[in-house]
């Protein structure tokens, strides 16, 4: 079954729809304050940093 | 003029522009201060693929697609990209009777970049995610005084897509964004990206001139293979570049045919 689990926005409080299958690095959004995030697991515990915004020119 | 051409892989013979090409350069380069910028990511997958070293490519949200440079991809594109096609394309240009001399991005700091950290690319799953930036980096200057020295001496500068990190690390630079560099640094009259498509096609239909805000309301319409080009071009326009072409380098005469207008497109500021 898929399930999900509920993570807090740091910057707004809102609620951050988290699937189980998460990988390091995954990026989401805040649904409220559209905030994007990276997602870091440590342990099976799930913390979520402000996502780095990069060009997308990456090499030939 | 000033003009600087960047030369895409996929016209290139042997991994040498042919005959048709090499008597265009030489005449324009007779006429212009002519620096050119060689592109050849397919070779380095080729040879990567000789050499048993898999090439990962990853897309971008915004649907750029990308080699995606690990330490080993790294040794495989610098030999490639500043040995063997450099290498071939000054022979080539010196046994016609150009002065070519070939610089990577590297040499002299001709182009210094910032490193990656990260790039945030859609997964096999459809997902995003942030994976660690590899050896690529963004060109945030620009040794335009080296490339001067170098057409003040009457040579014609034959550029590599790498260039230096700021720690000094070597880092690959796709090679459009390398000559849209070089030719805002320079202050080009024309920067001319000759592939071995047409020109810009938007709406199903060739457009053979188009404005960057013309350009820049469609990019979401433009493939992967031509949106680098796109973006190159509207640096180079943002950094004072006259024009833009984006023309066939398999057409005839394809530099002066593009110049005058006869093929290809054109994008210009406004």
């Amino acid at each position: 079954m898929y399930t999900v689990k509920i993570v807090e926005c740091p910057e707004c409080g809102g609620e951050i729809k988290i699937p189980d299958d998460v990988l390091e690095g995954e990026i989401f959004s805040c649904p409220d304050c559209g905030m994007e995030y990276e997602v870091y697991i440590n342990d099976g515990e799930i913390t979520l940093k402000p996502a780095e915004v990069e060009g997308e020119d990456w090499g030939e | 003029m000033k003009l600087v051409v960047k030369i895409g892989g996929s016209i290139l013979k042997n991994g040498a522009p042919d005959l048709n090409l090499i008597d265009d350069l030489k005449s324009v380069f007779s006429e212009n201060r002519l620096v050119l910028v060689h592109g050849g990511g397919d070779e380095v997958t080729a040879v990567a693929s000789r050499m048993g070293k898999k090439q990962v490519f990853v897309m971008s949200p915004r649907g750029f697609r990308s080699r995606y440079t690990d330490k080993e991809t790294l040794d495989i594109y610098v030999m490639v990209m500043a040995g063997r096609i450099s290498k071939e394309i000054v022979s080539t240009l010196l046994r016609f009777g150009l002065p070519a001399v070939g610089i990577s991005g590297v040499d002299g700091g001709l182009l210094r970049a910032e490193r990656k950290r990260k790039l945030i690319i859609i997964d096999e799953r459809g997902r995003k995610r942030a994976i660690p930036g590899g050896y690529t980096g963004k060109i945030v200057e620009v040794n335009a005084g080296l490339l001067n020295m170098l057409l003040d001496s009457g040579f014609l500068p034959v550029v590599s897509p790498l260039a230096l990190g700021m720690e000094y690390e070597i880092l690959n630079v796709d090679g459009d964004r390398a000559a849209s560099y070089v030719a805002g640094a320079l202050k080009a009259d024309r920067l001319i990206l000759l592939t071995d498509v047409e020109g810009l096609i938007l709406d199903g239909e060739l457009r053979r001139e188009v404005s960057a805000s013309q350009v820049e309301d469609r990019l979401s319409k433009i493939g992967p293979g031509m949106i680098t080009k796109v973006y190159a071009a509207l640096e180079a326009l943002k950094m004072g570049v006259g024009e833009v072409l984006i023309s066939s380098g398999l057409a005839e005469k394809p530099v002066t045919s593009a110049l005058k207008g006869r093929i290809g497109t054109r994008i210009y500021r406004g």
